[in-house]
């Protein structure tokens, strides 16, 4: 199993002239050091107008950077809303090729449809739409990369032949992988060869039956690309201390910052009745488990770390803890067949910087170590897609 | 010793409202009821001004407004209009009713005093037909809210959602001067049925603004979607108080 790290770029008010700069400085300066202590993955999402929570809009940009400071991390660009009225498809296939080349071939591409009414009202998406848009985005971007005269009629795209440049230092292409925040997602993606990037913050026992169902079906699937990508991506918090009483504290910060800012947003389904839009999504999710997990609190003494249940906003899986509760939580993990952990790191900067430099530390010295991680960052299925080339990056 | 009275808190004088309510106490059953709800885009400061201090504004500001036609209830049939604001709780969504409006004068009584909802006794007149439906919401003979869904299709059931309910509660002081002894929000969350919905296009509008019933303070700042649907309901006891302030 491998590990690594994604950024929200969260920036807390109030705001000064330079609090976006400041988070986006501590930002590189991480990535620079996961880099370097042997993270596998840096990701960076895609949100608009989601104030505080998070103010990575442009993560072609802030990647480009990572990529200049980072040697070996693969560059995970994820999720590009892959929505016409957000992002045109061509624009998307042409900035991921360009940030496959700046990066020497790091690239990991995530696709996604947003699931927040402030995102898709603001562009004016239709949320029936989406569904549609992204599919015929997911179809078409793998061709502009791989054909040298991609021409097109679609329902949301139509272009005469043309040559879609840069290619992909990447060949054929990067993995792609897609958001999952729901069975019927899992689904989708084993269907179309893509990655199952879980955006869910769940636990080992909710991710299990997702895991196994998209494994059973992608040994199905019609790929959308050149080859399958069969791999599963978790996302939770990390937070790493010596001390266990530390780390608790400032893991229940982060947790606590995260929840606090993302329950500013509605969640499409919680406000516009679609079917396309039944599983409310992270953001939903992440607040109803707080607070059940708020309830168990109140309700029972404080669980025991590593043993199952855990306690106030501290959840089964998370990384967070000392050394030894976190090698225990990521061994939930690596049962289940992840084949990697990406972590959110801090949020609203509710933890020092130092103190995240530290948990990286940490976690790179005690609790890597653990876990086997020579398998190349960037598997591919040996499975050809019908008619394409087989190939791993 | 001398001796003090034997009164326990559950034996209260018949004549107080505790003992003797002007209202049958809940849960009210609301069979058949039929719904059209409004979600809107408003604006920060309208929702950050009315919103109590235990409560955050979402991103972007929105708000609701319900009419619902009750057909059958323990005080026979009514209808309400409700516009709220959309609010969180911690870390929940919540509907925080900002004024109310019904015709039944029965059930006016029950909706300020058992639950809370800021209502005026008025005119709602709601009517659907064919994928469309509008409702108008009057009070002293002004139109002080009028709302529309447009181009309706059939949605499934499952797919609509009602957040629970925060209404305010207050005891008024019966010493000058001073401030409420009691102001808390109690959490009402009705459990529905639905058995069938439309989706379409909202439309809201304020024809005949009136300082007496101030609709208009939650400025209408663009459509998000309007919901009719049938369904069984309830007016339960609330489920939780939640804190004015923070």
């Amino acid at each position: 199993m491998k590990f690594g790290i994604f950024f929200e770029l969260s920036t807390p008010k109030p705001w000064r002239p330079d609090s976006e700069y400041q988070v986006y400085m501590n930002a590189l300066e991480q990535a620079q050091l996961a880099d370097e202590l042997g993270f596998d993955q840096i990701w960076a999402v895609e949100h608009h107008f989601l104030e505080e929570y998070s103010h990575c809009s442009a993560p072609e940009v802030f990647l480009t950077a990572v990529a200049m400071r980072t040697k070996r991390a693969r560059i995970g660009h994820g999720v590009v809303l892959c929505l016409p009225p957000f992002n045109h498809p061509i624009r998307i296939a042409e900035r991921a090729a360009a940030l496959d080349i700046v990066s020497g071939g790091r690239l990991e591409f995530g696709t996604g449809r947003s699931a927040t009414w402030t995102e898709l009202g603001g562009f004016g998406v239709d949320p029936d739409m989406t569904k549609e848009m992204w599919d015929e985005c997911v179809r078409v971007i793998p061709k502009m990369w791989t054909q040298e005269a991609f021409g097109y009629q679609g329902k949301f795209l139509s272009m005469p032949p043309r040559n879609v440049i840069p290619k992909p230092y990447q060949k054929p292409h990067p993995p792609m992988w897609v958001a999952v925040t729901s069975p019927e997602t899992a689904i989708q993606a084993a269907e179309r060869g893509l990655g199952l990037l879980g955006v869910s913050v769940g636990t080992p026992r909710e991710y299990e039956e997702r895991v196994n169902e998209y494994r059973r079906r992608i040994r199905e699937c019609e790929p959308v690309g050149e080859f399958v990508n069969e791999q599963v991506n978790g996302v939770t918090f990390m937070y790493v201390d010596e001390s266990e009483e530390e780390a608790r504290y400032w893991g229940s910060q982060l947790v606590r910052a995260f929840a606090a800012l993302a329950a500013q947003f509605p969640a499409v389904s919680a406000i516009y009745p679609t079917p396309l839009y039944k599983v409310p999504g992270l953001l939903f999710g992440l607040r109803r488990e707080q607070e059940k997990a708020q309830e168990r609190a109140e309700a029972t003494a404080a669980g025991t770390p590593g043993q199952g249940a855990r306690s106030g906003p501290i959840r089964e899986g998370m990384a967070i803890g000392d050394p030894e509760t976190v090698i225990k939580q990521m061994k939930l993990w690596e049962a289940l067949g992840m084949d990697r952990m990406v972590f959110l790191l801090n949020m609203g900067e509710a933890i020092p910087q130092e103190k995240v430099l530290k948990s990286l530390r940490l976690f790179a010295e005690h609790v890597m170590p653990k876990f086997d991680r020579e398998a190349p960052a960037a598997k591919a299925s040996a499975k050809p897609a019908a008619g394409a080339q087989k190939s791993t990056p | 010793m001398p001796d003090y009275g034997w009164l326990e808190q559950e034996k209260l004088p018949h004549a107080l409202p505790l003992a003797a309510p002007s209202y049958p106490p809940p849960p009210w059953p609301l069979p058949g009821a039929r719904f059209l709800r409004v979600t809107f885009e408003t604006e920060r400061e309208a929702l950050l001004r009315w919103l109590p201090p235990s409560l955050m504004r979402p991103v972007p500001p929105y708000a609701q407004i319900l009419v619902a036609h009750y057909p059958e209830s323990p005080v026979g049939p009514f209808s309400l209009a409700v516009q709220s604001l959309g609010a969180r709780a911690r870390l929940l969504v919540r509907s925080y009713s900002f004024e109310a409006v019904t015709d039944s004068q029965q059930a006016l009584l029950a909706l300020r005093e058992q639950w809370g909802f800021p209502c005026r006794l008025g005119e709602v007149e709601l009517r659907a037909a064919q994928g469309e439906a509008e409702a108008r919401i009057r009070v002293a003979g002004r139109t002080v809210a009028a709302i529309a869904l447009r181009e309706g299709r059939v949605i499934e059931p499952e797919t609509v959602r009602f957040d629970p309910i925060l209404n305010l509660r207050m005891l008024s002081s019966l010493q000058e001067g001073q401030p409420p002894p009691y102001v808390a929000m109690a959490q009402i969350d009705p459990a529905y049925t639905i058995h069938e919905a439309w989706r379409g296009r909202a439309e809201v509008s304020y024809p005949e603004p009136s300082e007496g019933a101030p609709w208009h303070l939650v400025p209408f700042r663009g459509p998000i979607i309007a919901v009719h649907a049938v369904a069984d309901t309830e007016l339960p006891y609330a489920r939780f108080i939640v804190p004015f302030q923070t």
